[in-house]
């Protein structure tokens, strides 16, 4: 005889959840990105600021790590200089798949202000992109919004099959 | 898709077949204690450094050449990229150096805006000095606390320019806007706060087993290699010379506040620490003063804040919305620039990190001919190549976090 | 055929010039009006061939012989007093006169003065290093030779210092453009997929001016995203941004209400 009754109806509802593989997998994924940290240059430090105090980043499971192999998201933060490119390659194919790359702030999107001879004109010549985000330097509050959009593209993609592996080539 | 053998290891400095036992390892470009893009490379015999290697030009975005091809005024943004921890002091270090070369002079009431921002910026550039090598040494507390000060000090400066980071708020000839009601009490309200803040991080710190066993006789400096490396700012001042360019060669109103010059002659990494943690104190007594002077300005009713040169620098704009000769002047040094005299001109300015220099030759054009940054934390990497053998691995990480590198100025 | 241009100094040059205007001089004044710069001057000239020197913007520069560069710095340091070599650098003169002009910024601490040693040198002519004198002076060659090719005899270890290794071109030469070269724009292409991908990355896009709404590639549309490569044209603009959560919120997270939200107006200073 069961000494404690549990009402399953009421308070916490069930402990039990019906939900799809696709869900629970893409929830698992959406809210634990841990980002590899990619600060280049000034947006490093807005990068970081979203990390520290007042913004916060370890409430959305986002939490930065220095290493490619235990993170999914990669941020470039700051302008890739040609002399640099070769790295992000290198690191951005450290990573476990899947695997997604904000490119945080004017530089890292296209160049920006520095339209010279040494900057790549935008990371996406050597790695795919998922979120560009706009600003010199983008403010932490734009980055939490990209980190929400790119939980918002996870859950909509299959988690069920494998992934369709992403190449510039 | 990728091809193996393009996968191949980059280290074209490095043999590998080796008799004795040395081992070379690779720190960087992307470690999150280098502090950017620092990629040294360390010969070790077991644990000890037998000789360091810095590899700069990670971050090289060729400002120096954006210069030549560029109007005086439109440069102003890129400096911000400079020290992009403390971006109104490279900003006040262009437009010194453009106004010693044009010879204008600027108002005073500009110039006391100006030390409010030199030294705000200051402040949150010795703030994030501390949070980055504390957290670099293990200190995660201070890392969140000073961010949280930071922070505080970003919304003042905010409210003055409306960006963050990149602040671009000094023009060449005075200041563009008059500070905003609530910003005299907002930083008063954080300077009465400071103290008391610093002296927690103090408390956590100086005592701290594992701070001072990181700290105390690590990356010893001597004053002969600190002159000969070309030490500026704190690290010249941990090492026994007093040189503060703000006291020794005064430039706009430093020689009318009151403030102490910090120094120690240990020169190891934890008097580098208690010279920042002095200068974070002696920052906030100028600002005290600064907000003093910036009433009696209001007082004596003195509201220029751009200096009066219409052949380089716009009139106000209310001018040049009501006065046709002051909305030509402003198109055509807006359009074309405006043309300082044949000449050139070096200007040191003591910025956070250092004595950050501009050298401009000017050959009358609208474009600079030349023009040099000089940034400190170029000779405070190079300094690593000398200071690194001998020390341990660990060591490392701690000495680059006391030399308070920024890579956006080492590479420029 | 294509229009001949000479190459030897591409950079950007003001749109507009006047025939008549003539640009005026920052002052100079003789070096005998101070003091420390006269008896510095004079102890110069005791020993090496000074072509010329004058005080301008509080420094005195002083023009000296190319060979003479370590004699000198050797005797403002030790005698004179000037402990730091805050800078050096060169200036392209090339398409004028065929020269570099190389710079040493010093500094005395102890008389409170700067000064400012010049001396010319030809494109090929190399020039003693002084960083046995100032080791800050080991890393400034090595960025002067970086950035215009000037080279450096003596030097411990005289290799470029910014750019890679196997980098072409000097980028502060006025020859170099500022955008870079052929071989710059496709450097970091060759570098890592290599020439044969080219094709499939395509060139730089160097116009910063280039701005098209419709763009769905390269721009960010922040409050009306789209996704990569929809076409805008054909298939109309979205009225509202998408909403980082789905409605009704997502498995086991609730749904962020604005209204229910308390915003908070002092950040509590």
């Amino acid at each position: 005889m069961a000494q404690h009754q549990v009402n399953y109806t009421q308070d916490g509802g069930l402990p039990v959840a019906l939900t799809s593989i696709d869900k629970i997998v893409n929830w698992g994924r959406s809210n634990s990105l841990w980002a590899l940290t990619y600060g280049l240059a000034c947006c490093g430090i807005e990068m970081m600021a979203s990390g520290a105090s007042r913004y916060d980043f370890d409430r959305f499971g986002t939490i930065f790590r220095a290493s490619p192999r235990q993170s999914e998201v990669m941020i470039v933060a700051g302008t890739l200089t040609k002399k640099h490119a070769e790295f992000i390659k290198r690191l951005y194919d450290q990573m476990a798949e899947p695997r997604w790359v904000i490119s945080m702030g004017s530089c890292a999107n296209t160049g920006g202000m520095f339209n010279t001879y040494a900057t790549v004109q935008g990371v996406d010549r050597i790695i795919p992109v998922d979120l560009y985000l706009p600003g010199c330097a983008p403010r932490p509050e734009t980055l939490q919004y990209a980190v929400m959009m790119l939980q918002k593209k996870i859950r909509s993609e299959k988690a069920g099959k494998s992934q369709r592996p992403k190449r510039l080539l | 898709m990728q091809q193996p053998n393009r996968l191949r290891p980059f280290f074209e400095n490095i043999t590998f077949d080796r008799e004795d036992n040395e081992m070379i390892i690779n720190f960087g470009p992307q470690h999150p204690s280098a502090h950017g893009q620092l990629r040294l490379i360390l010969h070790l015999q077991q644990e000890q450094i037998t000789k360091a290697h810095p590899d700069i030009g990670y971050l090289h975005r060729g400002m120096e050449k954006m210069a030549e091809n560029m109007i005086y005024n439109e440069f102003m943004p890129t400096t911000d990229r400079m020290d992009y921890i403390a971006s109104s002091s490279n900003n006040y270090g262009f437009a010194l150096a453009v106004e010693k070369l044009i010879d204008v002079n600027v108002p005073r009431r500009a110039k006391v805006i100006r030390m409010m921002l030199l030294e705000i910026n200051r402040l949150m550039s010795h703030l994030f000095w501390l949070a980055t090598t504390a957290l670099d040494i293990g200190a995660m507390t201070v890392f969140l606390y000073a961010f949280r000060e930071r922070e505080y000090l970003m919304d003042i400066i905010e409210d003055y320019c409306g960006a963050r980071l990149t602040h671009a708020a000094i023009r060449i000839g005075g200041v563009p806007l008059d500070i905003p009601d609530n910003f005299i009490h907002d930083l008063k309200e954080f300077l009465d706060k400071l103290p008391a803040n610093i002296k927690d991080y103090e408390d956590l710190l100086d005592k701290n087993r594992i701070w001072l066993m990181r700290m105390e006789k690590v990356g010893v400096i001597s004053e002969e290699m600190a002159l000969s490396w070309a030490c500026t700012g704190p690290m010249l001042r941990a090492s026994g010379v007093k040189w503060d360019i703000r006291k020794e060669e005064p430039y706009e109103l430093y020689d009318e506040v009151e403030f102490e010059v910090p120094y120690s002659d240990k020169g190891d990494n934890y008097a580098r620490y208690k010279v920042y943690m002095a200068e974070m104190r002696e920052s906030a007594k100028i600002l005290y003063q600064t907000i003093d002077m910036y009433a009696e300005t209001v007082k004596n009713n003195e509201t220029e804040l751009m200096a009066h040169a219409p052949q380089y620098i716009s009139a106000p704009k209310l001018d040049i919305m009501t006065q046709n000769y002051s909305l030509m002047q402003h198109f055509v040094l807006v359009t074309q620039g405006m043309r300082p005299p044949v000449g050139e001109v070096y200007v040191a300015t003591e910025s956070p990190k250092g004595e950050l220099g501009f050298y401009i030759n000017s050959q009358g054009g609208p474009y600079p001919y030349r023009l040099k940054l000089r940034a400190p934390s170029f000779w405070h990497t190079g300094i690593l190549t000398d200071l690194l053998p001998g020390h341990y691995i660990p060591d490392v990480v701690s000495i680059i976090g006391t030399t308070n590198i920024v890579f956006g100025e080492v590479d420029r | 055929m294509r229009a001949y241009k000479p190459k030897d100094d591409v950079q950007k040059k003001s749109y507009y010039t006047d025939r008549y205007w003539v640009a005026p001089q920052v002052p100079t004044s003789q070096v005998e009006d101070d003091a420390v710069f006269a008896a510095d001057l004079a102890a110069i000239k005791a020993k090496f061939d000074v072509s010329e020197a004058y005080i301008q913007v509080e420094q005195m520069v002083v023009y000296i012989k190319p060979e003479d560069n370590y004699g000198v710095l050797e005797l403002l340091r030790d005698e004179l007093g000037y402990t730091q070599l805050s800078e050096m650098s060169a200036i392209d003169w090339i398409a004028k006169q065929g020269q570099f002009e190389i710079f040493y910024q010093m500094l005395s601490m102890s008389k409170r003065k700067r000064l400012r040693i010049k001396c010319f040198i030809d494109e090929k002519q190399a020039i003693n290093s002084v960083s046995t004198l100032f080791r800050s002076a080991d890393w400034s060659e090595r960025e002067m030779y970086d950035m215009m090719g000037t080279i450096v005899n003596n030097h411990p270890y005289m290799k470029r210092i910014l750019m890679p290794d196997d980098w072409e071109g000097h980028p502060l030469r006025k020859t170099y453009p500022l955008q870079g070269d052929e071989f710059a724009a496709w450097y970091e292409v060759d570098r890592i997929y290599g020439k044969e991908a080219r094709d499939i990355i395509g060139p730089e896009i160097r116009d910063s001016a280039e701005v098209d709404r419709f763009d769905s590639k390269r721009f960010s549309r922040l409050g009306h995203e789209v996704p990569m490569g929809y076409d805008i044209k054909a298939n109309g603009e979205p009225e509202k941004g998408l909403e980082y959560q789905e409605e009704g919120g997502v498995f086991m997270i609730e749904k962020f209400v604005e209204d229910d939200a308390v915003i908070i107006k002092d950040r509590k200073r």
